[in-house]
């Protein structure tokens, strides 16, 4: 068995990480002001120099990165690495017209193995678990990566696919899974669909179910462990980063510790992106401090959380993260998905060769899945009296959406009236339940 | 066991050492590797306090060392193998040794200094074939043994090597490696700097890379010798591979 991924941070005293942070931080500064064209300019143009950092704390004077910035450099102008020392490209499903692209070299892949490793462990997932991983193809990156970490550490897995719920649970029964890595609302989704067939929980072997992607409150907690006969531990992760479980529950759930080796997390007010004092709730910013083809320095991650600062009985000197479900920009979470309305106007603009027509997006829900339903209004620009061109309209824009997104979308064109009582919410994204 | 602290130095105007941080825990081996004039013996020299840090901390065992004499840091255990040995050529091998020990001598430990010869010479035993040669005789291996010996003879907890393998054949570096593993089983810590960086990864346990006074990478030594960065420019990989 190894686990070395959790036992190897279990040991680290508190003054120890201090200094490997401050080590990492630092030659991450000067690496990427020597590498990256995006820092080395942002560097000049704020008159700062590497050498000016000499705590963690001066981390406050550096710029932040945004979803915009990954999306403006599109697609290799962030990386640290000649590309021959990359290993896997992968897109991550921005927020931005263009998508933001990462890759990792031979060290990076070393590293997420041992993140995600770690987070496996922390749930106490050991080498007689099988895990079988069921995500959106959004999200098919945790995927590969949940796969990397489940060999670290020795564990078997069933790694990611594309087969319905009805198969999945099939999978689940028959090669006696023991640990389910999903997002919460595919976990009640798969309750929902067990509801229908011949067999139920008891006749499945899982013991435990690990939720990514969305938050999730107690009382989701308990319905997934009564509804499945697990129990529910969750990750935190984001796909620009890139990867899931930088931060994890550990036996005690009561927090989600942050792996502080590999990255950096900080508190900011949205509004100034000043740091916030200890304990208030603000948005989680992150810089990574090992890795090496795509380091990102103050990332906005639109989460809001705080951090915990007192010891958990686990004994992990890990700080713990709490969250709260409201975000703090415009980005909506999807099935663990992350959906930006600039995504959807850019598309739509490039499928209507330019016309602007009013829409609303809303996220509503069908057996616990949420899906997107864009509502596009039919105005003098779009109107041709052949119903097929309309149709071809709707049908390219939901394929577009569906290939970028990696998520169920529904279009559907409209009358201009229909449109009436969302006029101050044109453009944006809704959530059906809220709206009156 | 040693901690440096965004350390800055200047070699008159201009600063050999910027925002440097690094540490060493107990019963480490660790490497620093990097070209001429990147700022390794700078570094050396700084914790020795042989040349002032103008801003940022060396802690080694929870003691600060900044602004304490060098003869004061040897005496908190840090001891240090100088950039091309620099033994007393004039002086015999056993004369070397016993100025080694001079900081003991004061204490007292007379007993435990003579203990300290035959351990000395059971690691290298060609230094007590040769006890009354003059040092300036030896060969280069032999004179690097020698350097080693006498700095172990202060008993150091923290041994600080300049460039162990400069100017020695390779089967000599082999066995000045060897030493290195050994005193390290024995318990003892080791900072290691080292043109040679295959050679110095292969001993450590965890490697920094320095480039132009800043600290540019750190990590597993063994990490660190399949880095692509470490491999173009200090392992001499062939470069054909990478750009065809």
């Amino acid at each position: 068995m190894n686990d070395q991924p959790l036992e190897k941070i279990r040991k680290i005293s508190w003054k120890e990480l201090e200094q490997l942070k401050l080590e990492r931080f630092q030659s991450t500064l000067n690496r990427v002001y020597q590498n990256v064209p995006f820092y080395h300019d942002r560097f000049k143009e704020f008159q700062l120099d590497p050498g000016d950092f000499a705590s963690l704390e001066d981390i406050r004077y550096l710029p932040f990165t945004t979803r915009k910035d990954l999306s403006d450099n599109y697609p290799y102008g962030m990386f640290a690495v000649p590309l021959r020392d990359i290993l896997r490209i992968h897109t991550s499903v921005g927020s931005g017209e263009n998508p933001a692209v990462v890759g990792y070299t031979n060290r990076d892949l070393a590293n997420w193995k041992e993140i995600v490793g770690r987070c496996l462990l922390a749930s106490e997932v050991s080498p007689n678990d099988i895990i079988q991983v069921v995500f959106d193809y959004g999200l098919a990156n945790w995927g590969r990566d949940f796969k990397d970490g489940t060999e670290l550490i020795e564990a078997s897995i069933i790694p990611m696919s594309h087969l319905p719920s009805e198969k999945q649970l099939l999978v689940m029964r028959d090669y006696r899974t023991s640990v389910l890595v999903t997002t919460p609302s595919l976990a009640l989704h798969l309750i929902y669909t067990l509801s229908f067939l011949e067999f139920d929980a008891e006749d499945l072997a899982l013991k435990k179910c690990l939720l990514l992607g969305e938050q999730f409150d107690e009382d989701t907690r308990m319905r997934i462990e009564k509804g499945l006969g697990v129990k529910v531990w969750g990750a935190y992760g984001l796909s620009e980063v890139p990867g899931p479980g930088i931060a994890f529950e550990c036996r005690e759930r009561c927090g989600f510790h942050a792996s502080e080796d590999h990255f950096l997390f900080e508190i900011v007010d949205p509004e100034t992106g000043e740091p916030l004092p200890q304990g208030e709730f603000g948005e989680l910013v992150i810089t990574t401090i090992t890795t090496k083809a795509f380091p990102i320095i103050r990332f906005r991650t639109g989460d809001r959380a705080r951090i915990l600062n007192d010891s958990c009985p686990c004994g992990l000197s890990l700080r713990r993260l709490e969250f709260l479900p409201e975000r703090t920009d415009e980005v909506i979470v999807i099935r663990g998905v992350k959906v930006h309305p600039v995504q959807i106007a850019s598309t739509i603009r490039k499928k209507l060769n330019g016309s602007n027509p009013a829409y609303v997006v809303f996220v509503s829900r069908d057996k616990y899945l949420e899906m997107i339903e864009l509502w596009i209004s039919v105005d003098d620009s779009l109107f041709s009296d052949k119903i097929k061109s309309l149709e071809m309209i709707s049908e390219t824009i939901k394929k577009e959406l569906q290939d970028i997104l990696g998520i169920g979308v529904r279009v559907k064109l409209v009358e201009p009236p229909t449109l009436e009582p969302y006029r101050e919410k044109l453009g944006k994204i809704i959530d059906k339940d809220d709206s009156s | 066991m040693l901690r440096i602290k965004s350390i800055h130095t200047y070699y008159k105007k201009i600063r050999a050492l910027s925002n440097v941080s690094l540490s060493v825990r107990e019963n480490e081996v660790v490497a620093l590797i990097g070209a001429n004039g990147a700022g390794k013996s700078t570094l050396l020299n700084a914790i020795s306090g042989l040349i002032p840090v103008s801003r940022g901390d060396i802690f080694f065992k929870n003691k600060k060392l900044n602004g304490l004499k060098p003869e004061e840091i040897v005496n908190l255990g840090i001891s240090q193998v100088p950039e091309g040995r620099q033994i007393f050529q004039p002086m015999t091998v056993k004369e070397n040794l016993e100025l080694g020990a001079y900081v003991r001598f004061k204490k007292r430990e007379k007993k435990e200094i003579a203990e300290d010869f035959d351990r000395i010479y059971q690691l290298f035993p060609i230094l007590r074939e040769r006890e009354d040669q003059v040092s300036g005789t030896l060969s280069g291996g032999e004179q690097q043994m020698l350097a080693i010996g006498r700095a172990l003879m202060a008993r150091p907890r923290l041994l600080l090597l300049d460039e162990p393998s400069m100017g020695l054949a390779p089967k000599v570096v082999t066995t000045i490696l060897k030493t290195i593993e050994n005193l390290r089983r024995n318990g003892l810590t080791i900072l290691l700097v080292e043109q040679n960086a295959r050679a110095a990864l292969k001993v450590a346990d965890r490697g920094y890379v320095i480039e132009t006074g800043r600290i540019m990478l750190e990590g597993d030594s063994e990490d660190l010798l399949v880095d692509n960065d470490v491999r173009r420019s200090y392992l001499g990989k062939d470069y054909e591979k990478f750009y065809e």
